[in-house]
């Protein structure tokens, strides 16, 4: 089993450091083998809307750079781990970064899902989710947060998904256990 | 807030002046042109590249009484370049008081029919406008926005009709230094087509407009390929 974790923490931020850690070191424990990518070491060019990655190259991003290999990442893994500061209720540009390439693992049709048009799924499996947002104290943006998870299970329709927020400046001892808590719900381990 | 003076389109969709967003958040800068206000036009995304552009783009944001943020909807919230653009102004207007009010609109577009699907990416706006000591001044979500095709509104007549009308009303409460009223929201937030026809137009024609491109670039008989597939064990 294969995880991919990808950290759009900016650099020194112990909170999300401490996240994956505790996440691969739980992983590896039961037998994966865990990928931890520190988005803001890579080059990762923004997305530019050119739709280059479904009618000129399909399900490759035209793009190269390290951005086109985590399309791979993403959908060769069976877990996919996305770690960000909860910015304005979403995610950091370092994480969204990697999220706008990766849409060529869907493709450019359209179907309607949960009564709402979407794109249509380019792969047969995809992996399932993990969502951790490290959340500033004093700000109250889980529910946004959630949302937007949602939102984009709808888009990727992992097997099993989980959103959740940890608060800055609680105590690093309830890490380990909020991690496990947070593996359970995608069923990765028991 | 009292009467503005200088309006800062600030285009954030990295197709810069090639964009819907554009386009859309250009005719609402237009109108408040019309009405004597002073507008600046700034593209985030090519800004950002240099120290030198952000530095213009930060002063452009320091000098504006009104700021309309013109974005695309990318996976459900804003682009990574777009995000990256208000964390830069937020981090300079952490560390620099405001000296006056100034106000935030939010101009998005979808592909996708529904304007629902851009309500996350609205909320994100509109709590970093709050982060960052700036008025909400509304936010107009435009669905279907492929259909524009990046030209001006006032050339695509009928298909933008409520779109213009509802901008041009916003225009008025902007203007007088007002947030854009929910009637302006609403009517240029409604579809050119009724939501049942437009759904199924996406699917028809959407599907059509991706072959036909695809096919210029001699991709069409690739278009279902999954270039990284695997034979994945399953747990």
């Amino acid at each position: 089993m294969k995880a991919v974790i990808f950290n759009g923490a900016k650099e020194g931020d112990l909170t999300i450091n401490a996240i994956e850690k505790n996440i691969a070191d739980q992983l590896i424990e039961e037998g994966w083998n865990v990928e931890p990518i520190e988005l803001r070491n890579m080059q990762i060019a923004p997305c530019v809307g050119c739709f280059g990655c479904w009618v000129k190259t399909p399900g490759t991003c035209v793009i190269d750079d390290y951005g086109r290999e985590t399309t791979g990442k993403a959908i060769q893994s069976d877990l996919m781990v996305w770690l960000t500061p909860v910015t304005f209720g979403g995610y950091s540009s370092e994480l969204k970064k990697a999220l706008d390439r990766i849409i060529p693992i869907l493709l450019p049709y359209f179907q309607t899902y949960h009564g709402q048009i979407h794109h249509k799924m380019r792969y047969k499996k995809y992996p399932r989710l993990l969502v951790i947002g490290v959340q500033e104290s004093g700000m109250d943006y889980e529910e946004t947060f959630v949302a937007l998870v949602e939102r984009n299970r709808l888009n990727f329709r992992p097997p099993a998904y989980s959103a959740s927020v940890f608060q800055r400046g609680e105590n690093a001892e309830k890490i380990p256990a909020f991690v496990e808590e947070q593996l359970k719900k995608v069923e990765v381990i028991s | 807030m009292s009467q503005p003076r200088n309006v800062l389109l600030l285009t954030a969709s990295p197709r810069c002046e090639r964009s819907n967003s554009h386009v859309i958040g250009k005719f609402l800068a237009d109108k408040l042109e019309e009405k004597s206000l002073v507008v600046e036009e700034a593209f985030a995304t090519r800004l950002v590249k240099t120290c030198e552009g952000t530095e213009k783009l930060l002063g452009s944001v320091d000098n504006a009484d009104v700021i309309i943020l013109a974005t695309p909807l990318y996976v459900d919230s804003l682009p990574s370049s777009t995000i990256r653009v208000l964390e830069l102004i937020h981090e300079h207007r952490k560390a620099v008081s405001p000296t006056k009010t100034q106000m935030l609109v939010a101009v998005m577009n979808s592909g996708f029919p529904e304007k629902e699907h851009m309500d996350i990416a609205l909320k994100i706006i509109r709590n970093f406008a709050q982060e960052s000591n700036l008025e909400w001044g509304g936010g107009i979500r435009v669905g279907s926005g492929m259909a524009l095709n990046s030209e001006p509104l006032d050339e695509k007549k009928g298909m933008t009709r409520k779109l213009t009308r509802g901008l041009s009303l916003a225009s008025v409460n902007l203007s007088e230094g007002q947030p854009m009223s929910e009637e302006a929201e609403d009517l240029a937030s409604a579809l050119f087509l009724p939501l049942f026809l437009a759904k199924s137009m996406t699917r028809l024609f959407g599907g059509r407009g991706w072959n036909k491109e695809a096919k210029e670039n001699n991709a069409e008989a690739k278009m279902h390929d999954r270039p990284y597939a695997l034979a994945r064990a399953r747990l």
